[in-house]
């Protein structure tokens, strides 16, 4: 079994009537980037800041870098809120040595330090502008920076994409995975399947407050089955009776998802009856879609989905 | 190594500090009284400068016949120096006199070039006066000048000159005491309602600026109240030490007779008085912006901070009505409950320490407050945790059975 950064069991918080969160569990390896998908309100940020101590479960266990008491460890950990906030009247350079501080780094090493990773982040010249000149996105590298600027051993991102520009977000994955080479562990929450595809060497999909599966993104992609998009050499209209059912024809090419039993079969009865091949691709469905599926699915399900 | 508590708290309290002094708003913050001091200055000149002026014009006229002008002179001119500036009767006027004094007398009233007071004319041993409305005083003063004039006439060569000595009491007097017990109460009130307020808006700025969620993440609240409560205490104590330093030299640049009634001000503790002072002024401050910080911790718009103000004010009134009897009454169950009372209890010690001569209730005292400072933290941060993040606090209990 490999060590846990994080780990949490059936942990529940209610608002008012409201089960924000029913029963969630995880389990974070160290030094994996993690990713937490799901829709909007489904209670990601929540059991986030479970799991950091900021609030209190209702229910449930959880474990924070070997400790039950999250807030013991918390010089150990970095965070970025979903709600962006830093001092408009601080400098950049200041900001993140601030933040250093309120986890334990002395205020001159998170000066320093705070130069270097606004240089490597390209924002070397903004080190002594004030946060209020910054934009949107810069501000939200700055406050970035300013979690990881103590270097933590869990680094936790609440949407860490949103509000950033293409390039930013480009930024941003490299400073992950560095983070990671480190020897940090990253769990960030994304409702953006293109980043967690890319990043997230395991995944946890939690919907109406409870996990609804838990793997790598290749096993959620597995989930769905293979398609296939087959252009015959010569097209006509008896093929549609040899594919499967959902066979949809497109622009001269059949899109359809390979049966259980795989496509060899069907493959050896249309060259027999003279369709021939001209074109032929199997693919797995994109993260995206397992996503639907999955949300989609156990909406109306009551357990949840895992794979072993 | 400093606790974590502690290293945390001063780290934000460094942040606000920092944050709060090193603005333009805080030079105007700072040098505010000194337009209170400007508004007080030029009130109480003009006032003066009205006064005086009606003053000047006013006169007493005393009509005599011509040889007996310079005695009547004489001797107001010792009468008069046993009046202070402020009871001064109006400057005497010495008229000569006519054939139909009477007439001549009441014609003064009417002259366009004086206001006449009162206006004495007859024999001294029998005079008649006339005086206004209001000017019983004055009319008594002419009265007396003409019986002492008569007196140094009848008697003359008879003189009492007398040797004059300045004597200070050793002991402060009872009412001195009483002065400085309430003048101290209201000094902390006074600093105290001044500086305190500011803990109201700290955590709403936090709220607005969405870095509340950073701190709470990386520092327990507890530390985050007392850190920001202590930043505000710098900027507080900042503008203490500024006008402190001031004021306590002002009593060089007075005049010799005010510094010494200031000096009947003594207190029962002795010279330890002003360490006790600053003390309490502290507990006060803290304790008071403790509660604020708490409550303005829980309104979530700057309308709700502005309507806090109000219940505010009040209660530090509260507080110094309670203190200030107390001060006046040290023997009362009033000063007693004042004393206990966590809130009034700085200002009603500081009033103890002028009133009685003991040291060690101040110690309880000290750390009475102080636990007082300790549970209004806590209470304030629990119920910020339970109003604003919508949590438990940490079970630490669970520690020991794990």
């Amino acid at each position: 079994m490999q060590e846990l950064a994080v780990s949490a069991s059936g942990l529940v918080k209610r608002f008012g009537d409201r089960r924000a969160v029913d029963g969630v569990g995880i389990a974070v390896p160290k030094g994996l980037i993690y990713g937490v998908l799901g829709p909007n309100g489904a209670g990601k940020t929540t059991t986030l800041r479970m799991l950091l101590g900021i609030i209190e479960p209702d229910e449930g266990e959880r474990t924070l870098l070997g400790s039950r008491f999250p807030r013991d460890e918390s010089d150990r950990v970095g965070y970025l809120p979903e709600e962006r906030g830093l001092y408009p009247n601080m400098k950049c350079r200041e900001a993140i040595a601030f933040m250093g501080a309120l986890r334990g780094l002395p205020w001159n090493t998170g000066r320093q330090r705070a130069g270097a990773l606004l240089e490597s982040a390209g924002l070397g010249h903004a080190a002594d502008d004030k946060i209020r000149k910054l934009s949107k996105g810069m501000a939200q590298l700055v406050q970035l920076l300013g979690s990881v600027v103590h270097e933590p051993d869990l680094l936790v991102l609440d949407e860490p994409f949103s509000g950033l520009d293409p390039v930013n977000q480009e930024r941003l994955e490299l400073l992950i995975r560095a983070q990671r080479d480190r020897g940090a562990t990253i769990l960030f929450s994304t409702h953006v399947m293109a980043h967690a595809e890319r990043l997230c060497e395991r995944i946890s999909v939690i919907a109406g407050g409870q996990v609804r599966f838990e793997g790598t993104v290749d096993e959620a992609r597995a989930l769905l089955p293979l398609r296939a998009r087959y252009t015959p050499h010569q097209d006509a209209d008896a093929i549609a009776a040899m594919l499967p059912a959902d066979a949809v024809r497109q622009e001269g090419s059949w899109r359809f998802t390979v049966p259980d039993g795989g496509i060899e079969a069907l493959l050896v009865r249309l060259i027999d009856a003279g369709h021939g091949i001209s074109g032929l691709s199997i693919e797995r469905p994109g993260l995206h879609d397992a996503f639907v599926r999955i949300v989609g699915a156990d909406a109306m399900a009551d357990q949840p989905e895992t794979v072993a | 190594m400093m606790p974590r508590f502690l290293r945390h708290a001063l780290t934000i309290a460094r942040r606000d500090l920092k944050a709060t002094v090193m603005t333009p708003t805080f030079l105007l913050f700072l040098l505010s009284p000194l337009l209170m001091i400007g508004f007080v200055v030029i009130g109480g000149l003009s006032g003066q400068a009205a006064g005086a002026a009606g003053e000047a014009r006013q006169v007493i006229v005393a009509i005599a016949p011509a040889g007996q002008q310079d005695a009547l002179r004489a001797t107001d001119r010792e009468l008069r120096s046993v009046f202070t500036r402020d009871s001064a009767r109006p400057r005497l006027r010495l008229e000569t006199q006519q054939a139909d004094t009477a007439k001549q007398a009441r014609a003064v009233f009417d002259s366009d070039t004086m206001e006449a007071a009162a206006v004495l004319y007859g024999p001294l041993d029998r005079p008649t006066v006339l005086r206004r409305a209001g000017a019983e005083a004055e009319g008594r003063y002419l009265a007396a000048l003409a019986a002492q004039t008569l007196r140094a006439e009848h008697a003359a060569g008879i003189r009492s000159i007398a040797h004059f000595e300045t004597v200070a009491r050793e002991a402060p007097t009872v009412s001195g005491r009483g002065q400085a017990a309430y003048f101290s109460t209201f000094a902390i009130f006074l600093v105290t309602l001044m500086l305190s307020g500011q803990a109201v808006g700290a955590m709403a700025e936090e709220r607005s600026n969405k870095v509340i969620e950073i701190l709470a993440a990386a520092v327990p609240l507890e530390s985050v109240f007392f850190g920001k409560l202590l930043g505000a205490f710098g900027s507080a104590l900042l503008f203490v030490a500024f006008w402190g330093t001031l004021v306590a030299n002002l009593p060089k640049l007075m005049p010799a007779g005010l510094a010494g009634a200031l000096s009947d001000l003594s207190v029962a503790v002795g010279p330890i008085f002003p360490l006790l002072l600053i003390g309490y002024f502290v507990m006060a401050y803290l304790l008071q912006s403790a509660v604020f910080l708490g409550v303005g911790s829980l309104a979530s718009t700057q309308r709700e901070i502005q309507m806090l103000s109000l219940p505010i004010t009040i209660f530090q009134f509260a507080m110094f009505g309670m203190a200030s009897y107390a001060a006046g009454n040290p023997e009362s169950w009033v000063a007693t409950a004042a004393q206990v009372v966590p809130f009034s209890s700085p200002m009603a010690m500081a009033a103890r320490a002028a009133n009685a001569p003991e040291l060690w209730p101040h110690a309880i005292a000290f750390a009475w407050q102080g636990l007082w400072v300790a549970i209004t933290l806590t209470i304030a941060a629990r119920l910020f945790r339970r109003g604003v993040l919508k949590s438990a606090s940490p079970k630490r209990g669970k520690r020991a059975a794990a």
